[in-house]
C-alpha cells in the first residue's frame, strides 16, 4: 500500500484504521458464520433421510411424519398474526400518533411503554407457566390451541408495538404537515400518507414476531403440550395441540434414529418457514416502497 | 388583471370546486367575489405565544382579497407563526396560546362556523421544503381532491392533468405520472406541491418561504406563476428574500421582535419606510 510512514502520526492513524476495519470484518464473520453453520448443519442432516411422506403422515409416538405439527404451526402463526398483529400495530399507532405529548414536549404513554417493556422482558417459560396455571388449569381449557395462541400473542405484542412505533416515528413530519394543510383528517392522513411509508418497518416487525412465535417451545409445552392428532377445529378441550418445535426439542433425546430424523426434518421445515417469511417481507417492502423517498434518489 | 372568468385553466380551477361548496349558492352563481367583504382574512388584536414565550403581540391587520401580501422580517420575528395560525396549523402545538382573533370571511376561524378541515381546504399552504407524499405523481396531485371527495374515478385523471398544466409541469411529467415524485428536481417537486394545493380549490394560499430551498431559475418561474394566481386567489407569502417581496407582492408587512412594525403598499414601504426599523431592514442594514 502506498501509505506514507514518514510521520509517526500518519502511521498510528493507518494502524488504527486497519484495526477498525479488521474488527468490523470479524463482527461480520460472527454474524454470518453461525447463520450459515446452522443452515448447512440442518440441511446436511435432514436432506439425506428426507421422505416426502413426512408431510402427509401424522406423528405416531416418535415415528411417523409431521403433518399434524406442520398444520399446527401454520395455524399458530396465522392466529398470532391476527391477534398479536392487530393488537401490536394498533398499540404502536397509539404510542406514536395518538398519545398526547406531555407538557414538556416528551412523548407520553409512559405507563403503556413501561408495561410493554416489562412484558417483553419476561422469560417465555414464565409466561407459559402463567398460561398453564390460569388458562389450562384455572379456566379448565386443557392443553389446546386457544391458551397457546393467547400466551404466544402476549409474548410478541411488545415487539410488534415497538417496531410499529419506531417505524411511524421515522416518517418525516412534513408528510403529516402537508396532509394536515390539505385539510386531511388525522385518520385519513394516517391511512393514506403516513402508514404508507412506515410499512417496511411494520412488516419487518411482524415478520420478526412471527419468526419468534413459530420458533418458541417453552410456552407451548405448558399450554399446548403435544398430540399425534391432526389439529381439529376446537379452540379448547382438544387434549393437546401439535407444533414443529416439539419434535425438535424432545425427539432428539430419543434413542431411535427415526426420532432423530424427524427432529431434523422439523428443524428444516422451521428454517424453510422462516426463509419464506423473510422473502415475502422483502417482496412486500419492494412493492409498497416504489414511490418512497429513498427509492427515488 | 380583471376578475372576468375566462376559459383559461386558472379561473376554471376556481370555479369547479366552488360549485360543490353549499354556502351562498346565489352568490356563487354570480361573481363569487361580489358582495363579499374586500378583506378576506383579518386579525384582531392577535397575540400568540408558546408556553411562557410571547411570539407575536397585538397584531391588527387585514388581507385584501385577490392580492399578494409579503410578510418580511428577521428570523424569530413571528411572521411564520402568524402565517401558520391562519390555517390553524399551530392549534395542536404543545403550549400554543392565543388571545384576540383571526377571521376568515368575517367569521372567526376558531368558531364552529368553520370546520378545521374545510378551513384548510379553503386556505391552502405551500411549505419551505417541497413535501410530496410517498405516492405516484398523479396521486400526489389528487391527494387532497380524494380526501375531500371533490372528484373520483376518471375525473381524477382530468383534475391531475388540469392542475399539472396550470403549474406548467404537465409536459415534463405526462409520460411518468405513475413514477415516484422524488425523482423530480426540487423546483419540480415544489410545483407538484403547488398543483396539489391548487387542486382542492383554495381561496387563500399561504406560502412559507416557498422558494428558499430552490435554485434561481425555479424561483423566477414560481414567482411568475404566483402572479397569475391573483386575483382569483389571495396569496400571503413569508419570505426572507427582500427582492422577492418587492417583485411579487402588492402589500408588504414588516414584523420585528414579535410586533407588526409597519405595513403598506410594497413600493411605498420599500422606498419610503416610515419607521426607523423598517428602513434599517429593507435597506439591508439589519437582518
Amino acid at each position: 500500500m502506498a501509505v506514507s510512514v514518514r510521520k509517526p502520526d500518519m502511521r498510528r492513524r493507518t494502524i488504527a484504521g486497519l484495526l477498525f476495519r479488521v474488527g468490523t470484518y470479524l463482527a461480520l464473520l460472527l454474524v454470518v458464520g453461525p447463520a450459515l453453520w446452522v443452515l448447512i448443519g440442518v440441511v446436511v442432516r435432514a436432506v439425506p433421510h428426507w421422505q416426502w411422506s413426512v408431510l402427509t403422515t401424522p406423528t405416531k409416538g416418535t415415528t411417523g411424519g409431521l403433518e399434524n405439527a406442520i398444520i399446527g404451526t401454520l395455524i399458530l402463526m396465522f392466529g398470532v398474526l391476527i391477534i398479536a398483529g392487530s393488537t401490536g400495530v394498533m398499540a404502536g399507532i397509539y404510542l406514536s400518533e395518538l398519545a398526547k405529548p406531555r407538557r414538556n414536549g416528551k412523548p407520553s404513554g409512559g405507563l403503556f411503554r413501561t408495561a410493554s417493556d416489562v412484558l417483553s422482558g419476561f422469560p417465555s417459560i414464565v409466561l407459559g407457566y402463567c398460561g398453564y396455571v390460569a388458562l389450562v388449569v384455572g379456566l379448565g381449557w386443557g392443553f389446546s390451541l386457544l391458551p397457546a395462541l393467547i400466551i404466544l400473542s402476549i409474548m410478541v405484542v411488545p415487539y410488534i408495538a415497538k417496531s410499529t412505533e419506531s417505524a411511524l416515528r421515522q416518517v418525516p413530519n412534513n408528510y403529516r404537515e402537508g396532509a394536515a394543510a390539505l385539510g386531511m383528517s388525522k385518520g385519513y392522513s394516517l391511512r393514506k400518507v403516513v402508514l404508507r411509508s412506515a410499512i417496511p418497518g411494520i412488516v419487518t416487525g411482524l415478520l420478526l414476531a412471527l419468526a419468534i412465535a413459530c420458533g418458541e417451545t417453552a410456552p407451548l409445552i405448558y399450554t399446548a403440550s403435544f398430540t399425534d392428532a391432526i389439529p381439529s377445529a376446537s379452540l379448547i378441550h382438544s387434549q393437546g395441540f401439535a407444533y414443529l418445535t416439539y419434535p425438535v426439542f424432545t425427539f432428539y433425546n430419543q434413542p431411535a434414529p427415526e426420532a432423530h430424523y424427524l427432529a431434523y426434518d422439523a428443524a428444516l421445515l422451521l428454517v424453510i418457514i422462516v426463509l419464506i417469511l423473510l422473502v415475502s417481507s422483502r417482496l412486500i417492502v419492494a412493492r409498497t416502497q416504489r414511490h418512497s423517498e429513498s427509492q427515488g434518489r | 388583471m380583471t376578475d372576468e372568468r375566462g376559459p383559461d385553466s386558472i379561473n376554471a380551477s376556481r370555479v369547479q370546486p366552488e360549485r360543490l361548496e353549499p354556502l351562498d349558492p346565489v352568490l356563487q352563481a354570480l361573481d363569487p367575489d361580489r358582495g363579499r367583504p374586500e378583506d378576506v382574512v383579518c386579525s384582531q388584536r392577535l397575540t400568540l405565544s408558546f408556553g411562557p414565550k410571547t411570539i407575536l403581540s397585538d397584531v391588527d391587520i387585514s388581507f385584501r382579497r385577490g392580492t399578494i401580501t409579503a410578510l418580511i422580517g428577521p428570523t424569530g420575528s413571528g411572521k411564520s407563526t402568524f402565517l401558520r395560525t391562519i390555517n390553524r396549523m399551530n392549534d395542536k402545538v404543545v403550549g400554543f396560546r392565543r388571545a384576540g382573533d383571526v377571521t376568515f370571511d368575517e367569521q372567526s376561524i376558531w368558531s364552529t362556523h368553520h370546520d378545521v378541515l374545510t378551513l384548510r381546504r379553503r386556505i391552502g399552504m405551500l411549505f419551505q421544503r417541497p413535501n410530496p407524499f410517498p405516492m405516484s405523481i398523479r396521486d400526489n396531485v389528487v391527494a387532497g381532491v380524494k380526501a375531500h371527495r371533490i372528484a373520483k374515478g376518471k375525473q381524477l385523471d382530468v383534475v391531475a392533468e388540469q392542475r399539472l398544466r396550470e403549474v406548467g409541469l404537465w409536459d415534463a411529467v405526462k409520460d411518468r405520472l405513475g413514477d415516484s415524485p422524488f425523482r423530480l428536481s426540487g423546483g419540480q417537486q415544489q410545483l407538484l406541491c403547488l398543483a396539489r394545493a391548487l387542486a382542492v380549490g383554495p381561496e387563500v394560499l399561504l406560502l412559507d418561504e416557498p422558494t428558499s430551498a430552490l435554485d434561481p431559475v425555479s424561483t423566477e418561474y414560481i414567482e411568475a406563476l404566483l402572479a397569475t394566481l391573483v386575483p382569483a386567489l389571495t396569496l400571503i407569502i413569508v419570505t426572507h428574500n427582500l427582492a422577492q417581496a418587492r417583485r411579487v407582492s402588492h402589500q408588504t408587512m414588516f414584523f420585528y421582535e414579535g410586533a407588526l412594525i409597519e405595513h403598506g403598499d410594497t413600493e411605498e414601504l420599500f422606498t419610503h419606510p416610515k419607521q426607523a426599523d423598517t428602513e434599517r431592514y429593507v435597506s439591508g442594514r439589519m437582518g
